[in-house]
């Protein structure tokens, strides 16, 4: 037997995680549903905010699909049709119109020529 | 009747980062079905109750809004404006006056106001409809056709089969004539009893097309009933932009009493 009164003990765990904040915290671009919480005009606007001029809002003819925030510098090297043909295409599979998906788009170039020799 | 007589000149604004939510509280609030976005003192937009009821609550205003919202010039009258919403399937307009947003007219306003020019036995809008068209069109040195339909033998219709077939008689033609309109630029009332007016700024065909279905015998209940038509041609019409509406008028209804002496007569 314990003595006449009780003993107990709390303890709290901290974790902490740091790692660097983005800016905008997106990174190439943004695909918005819908009936997104976060609407296209939100969007754009925290980019502008936080990115002036970097990211261009493409609004879409899509029954999901609202608009694509995307960075200007995606559309320098491609093709803003066929970029979007294949963001809408790949994005359409997993998307609901709730939803607003987060995306990474490298894009890398592979040149292989043939010289004359001397 | 200019949309300045039934617009609102007060209306409850609301800046364009406020959430969607924000915006139902605030109409809830002022018991208002709509709400201006107003930025900078830049008008952006409205926000209605519908938009709120459709759009995630934590959207902002500018992701609900319509945008550009319909505007219209204080001056158009209000059937221009009725046109436009159902066009755009909207639910209220800003009215600008150039630059400047002066007041709001909903639908429901307007409707309101246009069912007092509908004629409760047709279905179609009465004389003051088809004054303002034209006096518009005329102001506007837009030619049209004109045309002033009489009912032959009404009077006797009524003594002979009694008024309710007199009714299913007036009833049947404003049908005829609805069925004739095609386009934005047709246009059909009821002037009075048993005449109407049709106007439309389509071609010359189209006016033949017209006439000839009107003045064809119809036969209600095993009774052949009959029209006449004065025709007034404002492409061809000498002086028509130096005459007045009720001018033409006149003389289209002088028109067609010259054509009922060529007309069927009435035949059990």
């Amino acid at each position: 037997m314990i003595g006449d009164h009780n003993v107990s003990s709390r303890k709290a765990t901290l974790t902490l995680k740091i790692s660097e904040f983005e800016v905008p915290p997106m990174q190439d671009m943004l695909i918005i549903g819908r009936k997104a919480p976060i609407g296209p005009e939100a969007a754009r606007r925290m980019a502008e905010a936080l990115s002036p001029e970097q990211f261009t809002l493409m609004k879409m003819d899509h029954p999901k699909i609202e608009a694509v925030l995307l960075r200007n510098s995606l559309l320098q090297m491609i093709d803003e049709k066929l970029l979007m043909n294949i963001i809408l295409e790949e994005a359409e599979r997993m998307i609901s119109d709730s939803m607003v998906l987060r995306s990474e788009l490298k894009i890398a170039m592979s040149v292989q020529r043939e010289v004359d020799l001397l | 009747m200019k949309i300045s007589e039934i617009m609102t000149t007060s209306a409850v604004t609301i800046t364009s980062d406020k959430s969607v939510s924000h915006a139902a509280e605030q109409m809830k609030e002022y018991s208002t079905n709509y709400l201006v976005v107003v930025d900078h003192g830049e008008l952006m937009g409205i926000v209605t109750s519908r938009h709120v009821g459709s759009a995630h609550p934590n959207r902002i205003v500018a992701d609900a809004m319509d945008e550009p919202p319909m505007r219209m010039a204080p001056e158009r009258n209000i059937w221009d404006a009725h046109r436009l919403l159902h066009e755009g399937e909207g639910e209220l307009l800003l009215v600008m006056n150039q630059e400047e947003w002066v007041g709001v007219v909903t639908k429901e306003a307007i409707q309101m106001k246009l069912a007092e020019f509908l004629d409760p036995l047709t279905g179609l809008y009465r004389a003051p409809y088809i004054l303002d068209i034209g006096e518009k069109w005329l102001e506007e040195k837009k030619p049209f056709h004109l045309m002033f339909i009489d009912v032959n033998d009404f009077g006797l219709i009524n003594k002979q089969y009694g008024h309710p077939f007199g009714d299913d008689v007036i009833r049947s033609f404003s049908s005829l004539l609805s069925s004739l309109m095609e386009e934005d630029s047709d246009h059909v009332c009821r002037y009075a009893g048993d005449e109407f007016i049709l106007l439309t700024t389509g071609s010359e065909e189209k006016a033949q097309r017209w006439m000839e279905a009107i003045i064809q015998p119809a036969e209600i209940y095993k009774v052949t009933v009959s029209a006449a038509v004065g025709h007034i041609d404002g492409f061809r019409e000498p002086d028509f932009f130096a005459k007045t509406l009720r001018d033409h008028i006149a003389k289209a209804s002088l028109l067609s009493t010259d054509a009922k002496k060529k007309k069927t007569s009435l035949a059990p």
